[in-house]
Order: C-alpha cells, then sequence, then structure tokens
C-alpha cells in the first residue's frame, strides 16, 4: 500500500498515483496523462479515460492500477500525479500541461512535458527522445539521461522550446535545444552532435562534452564546461572570460547565418 | 437519382438570374427541364449558386508534395481523423489531397484548376487529382520556359511551335498554356533572372515578350477554351506594375472567339508601385483601370491574408529572393529542360507595412475593376492564404464595415501607400456570384461545358448556403460559405449542414486540339533529339498514360488555318 508521501507537503490536494499493471512493448500515446485532465475525477473515471495503444483504443484501467487520494476540481496546481513504474512505452506523459505536478519513479518514452506551459515533471530514470519539445514554461527534471531532441522543435517546426528549464542530471543525445528560443537547459552530463542548432534564444549550460555546439545559431547562449570534440569554424574568438568561477573562452556566432549568438567553451581539440 | 430544389434564391449570373426564386430540376447529373419522380430540397429562402469554381489553385503536383514535405509542421495544424465516409484530413497551406477536397466541397466549390503543372511532373500531378474527392479538375502545364518553345519562338516557326503545344496538352493532358515569370526559369538555372520584357533569356537569346507573345499567338491558333494563363515577370518588386501593364499591351493585337487573350494570375503581386519596399505602394488603381478600358486581358487578384501560409511558385528566383529577406528555410527545383519551381513559408503580419499594403492590393483589385466578369476571387492558394479564407474574403468585399473594421489594426501605412480606405463599395450576392462561379468558367471556358451555371444541361453543380440575400452581416455570410447547407456534385449531394456525406471522384478535364500536319512530323524529330540529349526519360515513357486520368473529359478543338 502507497502512502502519501506527499501529504506531509503542503499545497497537494490531490493525488493520482498510477502503477503500470505490467511491461508491454505497443506504445501508448498517453496525452491524457496531465493533473488538468485529472482535476475533480474519481478512481473510476480516470480508470475509464481512452488512450490510443498502437491502433487500438484501450481504457487507463487496462494498463495501470490507479489509486487516488483527495480531490482537486478547481485549483489544479494541487494535483500530483505519480508513476510508479516504468513508463518507457508511454509516450506524451504531461504533453500541453500548465500546472500540477508529475513524478515518475523509471523511464519514459518520447515527448514527456511537450509544449507544457506550467508545473513540474519529475522523471526519475531517463527521457526519450523530444522531451520538452516546444515547451513554454514549467520545469523538466531528468534524473537519468534524456534522448536526442531534447526541448528542440518537432519535425519542421521553426520554434523550438521558448520558455521554462530542464534539468538533466545526466548525459543527453543529439540536437540539444534545436530551434530554441529561450528558457534554459542544463545538461550535468555530455550531449552528442550539434547542441543548441539554430538557437536564436534562451540558455543551454552543458557540464560536460559536446561536438559542434552552436551550428547555425542566431542568438541566445551556449556554454560547454567540457571539452568540444569538434568546433565549428564559423565562430569569432572574443577574449577570456569567468564564468561560474571556470575561465572560458568566448565565441560570437554562427557567423555562417549572420549570427549573434555567444558561445563559451572550455577547450577545444588540438589539430 | 432526380432532385428537386425548391424555394431557392437562385443567382445564375450565366442564365441571367439574379436572386429570383426558380426551381431547378436534376436528372442523371445534369441540369434538367423535367423530372418524374424527384427528391426535394426545400431551400427555404436560401441562397442557391452553382457551385464554385477556383480557376487558380496549387492542388497538386510537385511544388504542392514538395511543400508538405518542407513543412512537416503545418501537416500538425487542422487535423481531423477518420470517419466512416473520410479520409483522415492534415493541414493548414499544405493540406493533403483529402482534405483539399472535403474543404472544397463543404465551401460549396466543385471545380478546381491546378494552374502550374510541370510536364514532366504531369503523371505526379494526376496521380493527386485521383486521391483529391469530388471536385473536379484540370491542370494547366507550365510550357514558356520549355527549350523546344523557346527554341521556335526564336525561329518563328509557328507551325512546329503550334504542334509542339498541341502533342503537349496530349502527352500531360493539360488544359491550357501557362506562362510563370516567362524566360526566368531557364535564367534562374544559371543563377539569373530577367526582369523586363526586353531582357535576353540566356543561351536562347530571346525576350520573355517574344515568348508571351508566341504563345498567345499559337494559344489562339489551337483555339483553346482557355487563354494564355500568366504569371508576369517581376513578380513581387516595388514598381513592377509597368512590367504588367505592358505584358497586358503585349497581346493586344491577338485575335481571339469571343474571349480574352490573356489572363493574368495573382495580379495583386504585381501592382506594385514605388521603387523600394520602404516607398513601395499600391498601384492597384492602374492596373483596374487598364481593365476596365480593355478587353482582352482577365485577372484574379491573389489576395493575401494575415497569417500564416507557404508560397510555392514556379518563379524559383522570387522564392530565393523571399529566402533572403525572411532567412527562412526553402527549396527549389529544377525540371530538366522544361521549368522549375521554389518554395518558402511566409507569415504575412498586419504589423509589417508591405503586407498590410498587399492585403490592401487584393480588394482594391476586386473592387476597382467594374465588371466582376473580369476577374475571379483567389488567394493562388495557398500562397496569399489558404483557399480556406475565401469565405473572409468575401465578407470583406461585401462589407466596407468588416473592412474598416481589419483597418484599425493594421500598419498606418495603408492610409498613405494603399487606397482601400477611399473605396467605398460593397459586392453583392450577383457580383459574389459572379466571381467565384460565372467568371472564372467563362474564363477558362467551361461555361461551355457545363461549369459555372444552371442552365439546362449543365453540370448539376450546386451549392445552397444557409443566409438569405437580405442578411448582410459579415460574420453570418462567413459562416454561411464556410459551411454550406448543400453541395449537390453531379447530381449527387455530397455535402449536407456541413458535412461531407458522400465522395465520388472527380472528373478530369483536359483539351486535345486537333493538329495534323507537316509541322507534327518536323516537330517530333525535334523533340526526339532533346529526349535522346538531355531528358532523363525516355520519349515513350513520356506521355500520361490513360489509366492516370480515370474520368476524363475530353475537349476537343480544331486548328485555325493549319498548315
Amino acid at each position: 500500500m502507497f502512502r502519501i508521501r506527499s501529504k506531509s507537503k503542503p499545497g497537494v490536494k490531490m493525488l493520482v498515483k498510477l502503477t503500470p499493471k505490467k511491461a508491454f512493448n505497443i506504445p501508448v500515446e498517453a496525452e491524457v496523462i496531465k493533473p488538468g485532465n485529472f482535476a475533480g475525477k474519481g478512481k473510476s473515471e480516470i480508470e475509464s479515460i481512452i488512450v490510443w495503444q498502437g491502433n487500438k483504443e484501450v481504457m487507463l484501467g487496462s494498463i495501470f492500477d490507479v489509486e487516488v487520494e483527495g480531490v482537486d476540481d478547481k485549483d489544479k496546481k494541487k494535483i500530483k500525479i505519480l508513476i510508479e513504474g516504468d513508463a518507457s512505452r508511454i509516450k506524451r506523459i504531461g504533453e500541453r500541461m500548465t500546472s500540477g505536478e508529475i513524478i515518475i519513479n523509471g523511464s519514459v518514452d518520447m515527448h514527456c512535458g511537450a509544449l507544457m506551459s506550467g508545473g513540474k515533471i519529475i522523471i526519475n530514470g531517463d527521457a526519450d527522445a523530444w522531451a520538452g519539445r516546444e515547451m513554454r514554461g514549467g520545469e523538466i527534471v531528468v534524473e537519468g539521461n534524456a534522448s536526442n531532441y531534447l526541448g528542440a522543435g518537432y519535425w519542421g517546426a521553426e520554434k523550438g522550446m521558448r520558455g521554462g528549464i530542464i534539468r538533466v542530471k545526466g548525459s543527453a543525445g543529439n540536437y540539444v535545444g534545436e530551434h530554441m528560443r529561450g528558457g534554459e537547459i542544463i545538461i550535468g552530463g555530455s550531449v552528442g552532435l550539434l547542441p543548441g542548432l539554430n538557437m536564436s534564444g534562451g540558455k543551454i549550460v552543458i557540464e560536460g562534452d559536446a561536438v559542434l555546439p552552436g551550428g547555425e545559431m542566431k542568438s541566445g547562449m551556449l556554454v560547454v564546461k567540457g571539452k568540444v570534440l569538434e568546433m565549428l569554424p564559423s565562430f569569432r574568438f572574443e577574449g577570456k572570460e569567468v564564468l561560474d568561477s571556470i575561465e572560458l573562452k568566448k565565441f560570437t556566432g554562427d557567423l555562417a547565418r549572420g549570427g549573434s549568438g555567444t558561445l563559451y567553451i572550455n577547450s577545444i581539440p588540438e589539430v | 437519382m432526380e432532385l428537386l430544389i425548391t424555394n431557392g434564391i437562385v443567382y445564375d449570373p450565366i442564365n441571367q438570374i439574379s436572386g429570383e426564386k426558380v426551381d431547378i430540376l436534376v436528372k442523371d447529373g445534369k441540369i434538367v427541364s423535367g423530372v418524374k419522380n424527384p427528391k426535394t430540397i426545400d431551400a427555404g429562402g436560401r441562397i442557391v449558386m452553382p457551385g464554385g469554381v477556383d480557376m487558380h489553385t496549387h492542388i497538386a503536383g510537385g511544388k504542392m508534395n514538395v511543400g508538405r514535405m518542407l513543412r512537416p509542421e503545418d501537416g500538425r495544424r487542422c487535423i481531423e481523423s477518420r470517419k466512416k465516409l473520410t479520409r483522415a484530413c492534415t493541414g493548414y497551406s499544405v493540406p493533403n489531397t483529402f482534405a483539399t477536397g472535403y474543404r472544397y466541397a463543404k465551401m460549396g466549390y466543385t471545380t478546381t484548376f491546378e494552374p502550374a503543372m510541370p510536364p514532366l511532373l504531369a503523371r505526379h500531378t494526376h496521380e493527386e487529382f485521383r486521391d483529391i474527392p469530388i471536385v473536379d479538375k484540370g491542370g494547366i502545364p507550365l510550357l514558356d520556359n520549355h527549350w523546344l518553345i523557346m527554341e521556335y519562338v526564336k525561329s518563328g516557326d509557328m507551325d512546329k511551335l503550334t504542334a509542339f503545344i498541341a502533342w503537349m496538352m496530349n502527352a500531360t493532358k493539360g488544359y491550357g498554356i501557362k506562362i510563370v515569370n516567362a524566360g526566368g526559369g531557364e535564367a534562374w538555372g544559371w543563377g539569373k533572372n530577367v526582369r523586363n520584357l526586353d531582357d535576353i533569356v540566356p543561351n536562347f537569346d530571346i525576350t520573355p515578350a517574344e515568348i508571351i507573345h508566341g504563345l498567345a499567338e499559337a494559344n489562339e491558333r489551337l483555339n483553346l477554351p482557355h487563354s494564355i494563363h500568366i504569371h508576369c515577370n517581376n513578380l513581387g518588386h516595388p514598381g513592377n506594375y509597368d512590367t504588367t501593364l505592358a505584358t497586358f499591351d503585349l497581346v493586344k493585337d491577338v485575335t481571339s472567339h469571343n474571349r480574352q487573350v490573356m489572363h493574368a494570375t495573382h495580379i495583386q503581386y504585381h501592382s506594385y508601385g514605388g521603387s523600394t519596399w520602404a516607398d513601395m505602394h499600391s498601384k492597384a488603381d492602374a492596373i483596374a483601370s487598364y481593365v476596365n478600358s480593355h478587353d482582352h486581358v482577365t485577372v484574379d487578384p491573389g489576395q493575401v491574408m494575415f497569417g500564416d501560409t507557404t508560397t510555392m511558385t514556379a518563379d524559383g528566383p522570387m522564392e530565393y529572393e523571399l529566402h533572403m529577406m525572411s532567412k527562412r528555410k526553402w527549396t527549389n527545383k529544377d525540371v530538366e529542360l522544361e521549368t522549375g519551381s521554389g518554395i518558402i513559408p511566409i507569415f504575412y503580419s498586419r504589423k509589417v507595412s508591405v503586407n498590410s499594403i498587399q492585403w490592401a492590393i487584393g480588394l482594391e483589385l476586386a473592387l476597382l475593376i467594374k465588371s466582376p466578369w473580369k476577374t475571379a476571387i483567389t488567394t493562388d492558394h495557398p500562397n496569399g492564404a489558404p483557399f480556406t479564407r475565401y469565405p473572409e474574403i468575401i465578407s470583406l468585399l461585401m462589407s466596407k464595415k468588416r473592412r474598416e473594421e481589419v483597418l484599425k489594426g493594421v500598419h498606418s501605412a495603408i492610409n498613405k501607400r494603399a487606397i482601400i480606405s477611399s473605396i467605398d463599395r460593397e459586392l453583392n450576392w450577383a457580383d459574389i456570384a459572379i466571381m467565384t462561379r460565372a467568371s472564372p468558367a467563362k474564363i477558362l471556358g467551361l461555361d461551355k461545358h457545363g461549369k459555372g451555371h444552371l442552365g439546362i444541361g449543365a453540370d448539376a453543380d450546386i451549392a445552397i448556403y444557409d443566409i438569405s440575400p437580405e442578411e448582410d452581416d459579415p460574420r453570418k455570410i462567413q459562416s454561411a460559405l464556410s459551411h454550406a447547407k448543400y453541395t449537390i456534385k453531379g447530381g449527387e449531394i455530397v455535402v449536407k449542414d456541413g458535412e461531407i456525406v458522400a465522395v465520388p471522384e472527380g472528373r478530369t478535364y483536359w483539351v486535345n486540339p486537333e493538329f495534323d500536319g507537316e509541322a507534327t512530323k518536323a516537330m517530333l524529330e525535334d523533340l526526339a533529339v532533346k529526349f535522346k540529349e538531355y531528358y532523363s526519360v525516355s520519349l515513350a515513357n513520356y506521355p500520361v498514360q490513360d489509366a492516370y486520368v480515370p474520368h476524363p473529359v475530353e475537349i476537343k478543338t480544331r486548328c485555325k488555318n493549319a498548315s
């Protein structure tokens, strides 16, 4: 039996706990899992919410054991959703959420927190691609690693993340913050190719290494505190500057796109 | 199936019916004079019109498809899931084929013409036509930049030129002659452009003026139902109205059988005064006054509406210029020795002076051209806006009050550099029926083939809108035109209360000009060389097979003085 730890935390009025019944391979499109959607609903109502699994519609109750404590039908800020277990085949958790909190004690599939504008998501595991894509506000914390296109724009979109904050304790994949326009991404580990690709606003801080940071960057700020494994030639060296008590090299670019973004790096490979 | 539509207020301008209560009888897909046992539709005082005809809308073929690939983010808009009868719909400015058919039908439109079919991509265009449900279609092949055309124009060999165009109509199952920035496509292949009518096209030593005149003459020799359909040179440049007027004047001497000899399309983009973007202003009055005083030219405005859309044109250099201004993603295409294209997203903003003036010019043209028979309502879909904005445009043309509401929120440059605020004219329902049905059908030459009117023998393409002629609230007008009470296509009810209730396949109109002469033989020899030396396909694999046009309507024409 689970205990409402959050009861001790003031402000939570309603707690919805979802425990996956068993592992499955066919992904679930779960954009319905967000606090605003559960407001004022009881156990049976939440169980009967329809989601797509592959090409079939199923009820939330057939995927999860649902437990509900408390009720909140007015102030959606005080709803907390707890997913207790592996959600690595559950996509779009918290998509378009505006308030409240989601905690996942496991990993999540793609698009977690996509288009969210408020509230908080804590992923005590890894996040697959597109976490926080086109996000406008709120906060996402990934305790494990994040995959590609973290805080990016979806295929073709010219606007990625516009606000809010994403913190990843581990590393992240390629194209972190592609088309980013605002907000902040902080990566504890290293990233892959082209972080900040085409960014025009916002801030990305990478504690570890990166490859080709800032390609087509127009404005905004990108900091790589570890090694830059490969550097684009289209940045202009401006001098050294101390940032967070580390001395970093400051560049402006991407000049190939007439950009005036700021790129701080620690070291580049010897050629 | 037989139908009787009663109690409707009918607007059928070609048959001089303007807001009268007339019964309409339908049998076997046609308008008839008598029926035996019809299903009765009581229109209850609502407006009844022929099905809408869109004469210039980029709905199929290479460009539209590349537009869809370039803009997957547009495909995330306007999503409708599959229903019992209808397939899934996606996209706003680059909708999928199904959405295109359904959305036209819901607005009461039943005929749509794709005005820029690259000949080499004709097969693809016809494949997409098959997937656009309900509406009838036609494709107008792009011919002005074809190497063989330019060579024949240069050598002055009118017989071979005519023979080649006749062959092309057959090969592409095409409907007429489209000209886009004459000679500019070829120049763009060398990183250049032609700006003026007497600039030289690289390597061909001819001018846009010669190409346009040659094609206009050939068009009339072949007696094609439609005139040349032209996107003038110099599109979208301040001061380009001079080029536009000169283009009109070019074909003054060409005679036709009782219709215009030039249809100049999306003329809004060609009506700019000034010399830079800072002093660019409306010359709609100059263009309109020319059209008012000459009968050889018809135009459609290519109205711009505020918001996001995608521009796509065979005018590749223009799209490159747009990219250099906006820095947004773009692409362009080269179609071997025929044509090319460019595609780029655009956002028309009411806060931007140029966009506000563009918005004004389209409306000014529609209002300043006195005779609605010389124009039509278009947005050059999706260049100015998606076709789904037509109802809004019509409400603006019908209501000065609504125009004034919009004027309050646009860039103030519109007061000095456009004339819209000084125009009081409000179009009436008869004008609208002409500009959305009768006139485009007539300009295309389809009125003689059962389109754009409700006379005996016409196709039973009918729209009934949930509004009576007395109602003048622009928002009511917009909503009634957006969701037809009934759309009837070929005698079958396809839309009821704004919802799709049947999805027949539309037909494809194409022109088969008879042209037998020695010139054809000689032309085919020249053509064989082009295929052998330059084309990536063989001549035998080039023409569109009949199987790609499952519901053809072949319009035969006889050539004048073939030699």
